[in-house]
């Protein structure tokens, strides 16, 4: 594993002196990052008028298309946000240690100890983090869950629509899927709280970002654009003996 | 072919059918199939030197809904006279006999024609109580369907509850009920014709096309005929162009309801059932469910009472939050729950911060 901390000393020096530049998200983490975000807004809410159709067209019907216009946006917008999915598990075992699988998925104690301590610091609020480079623990254990309430989202999605697939249509493979999600109509009803489960994770996950930038003071949200995070030397020494 | 001497023919010239009419019959046949036209003769051919065939109609647990609709009043038609002819030997329902004498006649035809006639079942099969629930002289709903069915050339699984199951294995199934498939296991030749009830032209088109190619046409993976269930109703429904518009009714008896928009919200299920009811229609032809305003309520699904409801919406809501919560208002309340939840812990944790860093200055100050 290749370590892709690249510290420059000088810009760090210029901000606080007691931090280093640490180029943590790569550009893959940072691109699907940013597909998976906006392909998300895009498809709850599509998805929300696909099953509650709260603008009702004038006649005559032969004019208007806007239920098909939105269902055609949220199928484009489901394969961003698949291929996107999919594109950031390849990463998990491609990328920089910290797009890593084990970083959403905790194998060492210490992992399960820092983990622990993030616990405490969102339920006490705590004025100072636990020390972290990547995700923290406990972050990337939530990841793991939102990546699989993605995965669910998506394969029920392409249940659904295999169906109504055209003849002679790949999509139609999905449609073995079927029996395994209870039926369409159960199919659809995950469908429809997976939709709600990621928008409790996105208010969940922006509150957080802001919180853990505020009170750790290293760029958090910055670095999801740079791809830098500012870290003091003791945290990214510790790291280093960890593993 | 000694077309003069067939029973059909016979049976046709005395009710009155001509033969162009019963042409005509096969053709439509070939046309719900979706073969060429030309494949008519063929039909015709081969029903017209088939055997009289044998059928036997088993009623189970079922409220005999698809014997109505096989025995539907109305106009005769052609489908009608062919399934009036063919040679039904036991039907509770219909037959004149009763008693002993009825149960004699089906232990007739299971005993002198093994392999040599068709069984229909009607209801589900109950398991419960060793069967007791459902019993004809003396012996279990499951008994007879194993000795019946397992002696036929082949097994029709009329409507939901005998394909699936239907409303008596709706939870908590207090009879056990099975479905054909599950009570008699590794039966052959089995098909199924759910709906509720199931169309009596769909029962008609199979038994025809059995006629003519001496098997079952190909069938989905709960062995439902693809030429009647290989579409989903959405698919076909002739209200689509009003869904693809966005124009849907919101209330029963309004504007949008009277002008035949698309039922979407009022709950139709629609686009997840399958079934050629927008194409060949009740009653002759004459209505279906949503052509004449009502949403569709999935009858032709596997476990649609449990899984279709409730029939009047959308979606189902969300277990343990009570009747009238719905996925969308749990989730508003979520939603508005954890925002709520880290603007005031941020708050909590940003008048901890300035604390810790007001005394981390004052520490730095007494060093």
């Amino acid at each position: 594993m290749n370590t892709a901390a690249s510290i420059d000393s000088a810009a760090a020096s210029a901000v606080q002196p007691q931090v280093i530049r640490v180029y943590v998200w790569d550009l893959p983490v940072r691109l699907t990052h940013w597909l998976l975000t906006g392909s998300i807004v895009v498809l709850a809410i599509t998805g929300f008028y696909i099953g509650h159709p709260f603008i009702t067209a004038p006649d005559p019907a032969g004019q208007e298309f806007v239920m098909g216009t939105v269902l055609a946006i949220h199928f484009f917008a489901a394969i961003v946000f698949s291929l996107s999915e999919l594109a950031r598990i390849v990463w998990m075992f491609v990328g920089n240690k910290y797009a890593r699988w084990n970083q959403m998925i905790p194998v060492s104690k210490a992992r399960w100890r820092s983990a622990w301590e993030w616990l405490k610091f969102y339920v006490l609020f705590r004025p100072v983090t636990p020390r972290f480079v990547g995700h923290n623990p406990l972050a990337g254990m939530t990841y793991m869950l939102v990546y699989a309430v993605c995965l669910l989202s998506a394969l029920t999605g392409y249940a659904i629509f295999s169906v109504s697939a055209g003849i002679g249509s790949p999509m139609q493979v999905f449609s073995v899927l079927v029996p395994l999600f209870g039926g369409l109509q159960t199919a659809r009803w995950i469908h429809h709280l997976c939709m709600w489960l990621l928008v409790l994770f996105v208010i969940h996950h922006v509150s957080c970002a802001l919180l853990v930038a505020r009170a750790a003071k290293n760029a958090a949200i910055d670095s999801m654009f740079s791809g830098y995070r500012f870290v003091r030397p003791e945290d990214l020494e510790a790291e280093e003996a960890e593993e | 072919m000694a077309a003069s001497e067939s029973w059909l023919v016979e049976e046709l010239e005395r009710r009155g059918v001509s033969r162009r009419e019963f042409v005509g019959f096969c053709g439509v046949m070939a046309s719900i199939f979706a073969m060429p036209r030309t494949v008519g003769a063929r039909i015709a051919q081969a029903i017209e030197a088939a055997d009289k065939p044998t059928l036997v109609w088993l009623e189970f647990q079922d409220c005999a809904g698809n014997t109505e609709s096989f025995l539907r009043a109305g106009r005769p038609t052609t489908a009608d006279i062919v399934l009036d002819t063919l040679s039904i030997d036991y039907h509770e329902t219909i037959m004149a006999a009763a008693g002993h004498r009825a149960e004699e006649a089906l232990e007739g035809v299971v005993s002198q024609k093994p392999g040599g006639y068709i069984a229909v079942v009607e209801g589900s099969i109950p398991t419960g109580a060793n069967g007791a629930y459902c019993t004809i002289g003396g012996r279990s709903a499951e008994q007879i369907a194993k000795e019946v069915c397992g002696g036929a050339a082949a097994t029709i699984a009329i409507g939901t509850c005998a394909a699936f199951g239907g409303l008596p294995a709706a939870a908590p199934n207090p009879t056990g009920a099975l479905s054909v498939a599950d009570a008699v296991p590794g039966l052959k030749n089995l098909i199924n014709l759910p709906a509720c009830p199931a169309n009596a032209e769909n029962l008609a088109a199979v038994i025809v096309y059995f006629l003519t190619f001496n098997r079952w046409p190909p069938v989905d993976r709960y062995r439902r005929p693809l030429f009647a269930y290989g579409k989903a109703i959405h698919d076909n429904c002739e209200r689509r162009a009003h869904y693809d518009a966005g124009q849907f009714v919101e209330n029963w008896g309004d504007e949008a309801h009277r002008r035949g928009y698309c039922l979407y919200k009022m709950g139709c299920k629609g686009p997840v059932t399958f079934q050629n009811c927008p194409r060949v229609g009740w009653n002759e032809g004459t209505n279906w469910p949503v052509g004449c305003g009502h949403p569709c309520l999935g009858c032709a699904e596997p476990d649609f009472w449990d899984k279709m409801t409730p029939f009047y919406s959308h979606i189902a809501g969300v277990p343990g939050f009570g009747v009238h919560a719905t996925a969308d208002k749990i989730g508003i309340w979520a939603a508005a729950g954890v925002a709520a939840a880290y603007a005031i812990g941020g708050l909590v944790q940003y008048g901890r911060r300035m604390v810790h860093a007001k005394a981390e200055e004052e520490k730095g100050g007494q060093s």
